[in-house]
């Protein structure tokens, strides 16, 4: 929705300026073109100049208004972007430090029952039900460790959508600048490149995996019951 | 029972394979995205696993794809995302998706979601 009303803003702001281009060149076609008429007639040229000045005036008003709503509109824009981008980016964080907290309690406890194994290993007689179920518990604490490994795939897709919104920011910030410059030239300057074709989900998240799931779960079953 | 694993993380296409193996399931392909899915999937394939989000094709197309198939007419297909809102979850059913596991996932939702689905893969 914002994205829309900028996008209204500019067109807006573009179209108050092209007018007011306009009103200029009529103004300065008026001094050099027709001066031999504007000398034989002075009073009919000086008569017009207050009307052309005030509609110069009004159109400036305009434009000067429009720009002001656009500002405010990119101005929001962007705060409500970048303020998801933070999000993301500071949820990434969170999701790495998480997934390294559980990892490493997993090694800890994987290791602690090494230890045990070993010290089972060293008696005269080793308890081999018990080193049974200490081999069973490593092998569950090992596959905690690679379970963890998801926050991966899922923490690109978050920086992948901070990536796009960058990308569109610096996208709006070339218009606004072709805006005031039709003559700024886009190729020339150095734009964030995009290295390959990137799919993502934007509300791709580590949090909550397990409401998640109940939602999915009650969503197939109402589903199912209402087909059947 | 041989699956069929597509997900353009290699991460995640390791972790489902490796939780299959852990239940049981050893008989795996994998594919990095729809197009190399469809192009690795016939009639010896008896359970799809997908991820939705994936360049070149989805998991979403994917599925719509191999339902207009008479060899994945049947197939049951596990989809594995990140995507969790409603519309999404009924998109994926719309598609042909027999079921829905969120991520991160646990190896227990895992089995249990391929548990209820083994009768249709079995047929």
């Amino acid at each position: 929705m914002t994205s829309t009303r900028t996008r209204e803003a500019l067109y807006d702001s573009e179209a108050a300026l092209r007018l007011v281009d306009n009103q200029l060149d009529q103004l300065h076609g008026h001094d050099v073109r027709d001066v031999k008429t504007a000398l034989a007639i002075p009073m009919i040229s000086l008569s017009e100049l207050p009307q052309i000045l005030e509609q110069a005036n009004s159109q400036i008003m305009t434009v000067l208004q429009r720009l002001r709503e656009s500002r405010a509109a990119l101005q929001s824009t962007a705060l409500e972007k970048f303020q998801t981008t933070h999000d993301k980016i500071r949820e990434v964080t969170s999701a790495t430090e998480d997934a390294a907290i559980n990892i490493m309690d997993a090694c800890d406890r994987a290791t602690q029952m090494v230890d045990d194994l070993d010290r089972l290993d060293a008696e005269a007689v080793p308890d081999r039900e018990k080193a049974s179920g200490l081999r069973s518990t490593l092998r569950d604490e090992l596959f905690v460790m690679m379970g963890a490994l998801q926050f991966q795939d899922i923490t690109s897709q978050q920086l992948a959508h901070a990536s796009a919104v960058l990308v569109e920011m610096e996208q709006r910030l070339l218009d606004v600048a072709k805006l005031f410059d039709h003559n700024v030239d886009a190729d020339g300057i150095d734009t964030i490149t995009v290295a390959e074709e990137t799919t993502y989900d934007p509300n791709a998240t580590t949090r909550n995996a397990e409401g998640r799931q109940a939602l999915a779960d009650e969503i197939f079953t109402a589903v199912r019951s209402s087909a059947a | 029972m041989k699956f069929l694993v597509v997900d353009d993380s290699a991460t995640m296409r390791r972790i489902v394979i490796n939780s299959l193996q852990r239940i049981g399931y050893s008989d795996t392909v994998e594919a990095g995205d729809g197009q190399e899915a469809l192009a690795k999937f016939d009639s010896s394939v008896n359970f799809v696993i997908t991820d939705w989000n994936m360049p070149n094709m989805s998991g979403t197309e994917f599925a719509k794809v191999l339902r207009s198939r008479d060899d994945g007419r049947h197939v049951p297909i596990l989809m594995v995302t990140a995507r969790s809102v409603k519309e999404d979850i009924l998109t994926a059913m719309e598609a042909g998706v027999n079921n829905y596991i969120v991520k991160p996932f646990t190896p227990q939702v895992l089995k249990e979601k391929i548990d209820a689905l083994l009768p249709a893969a079995a047929a």
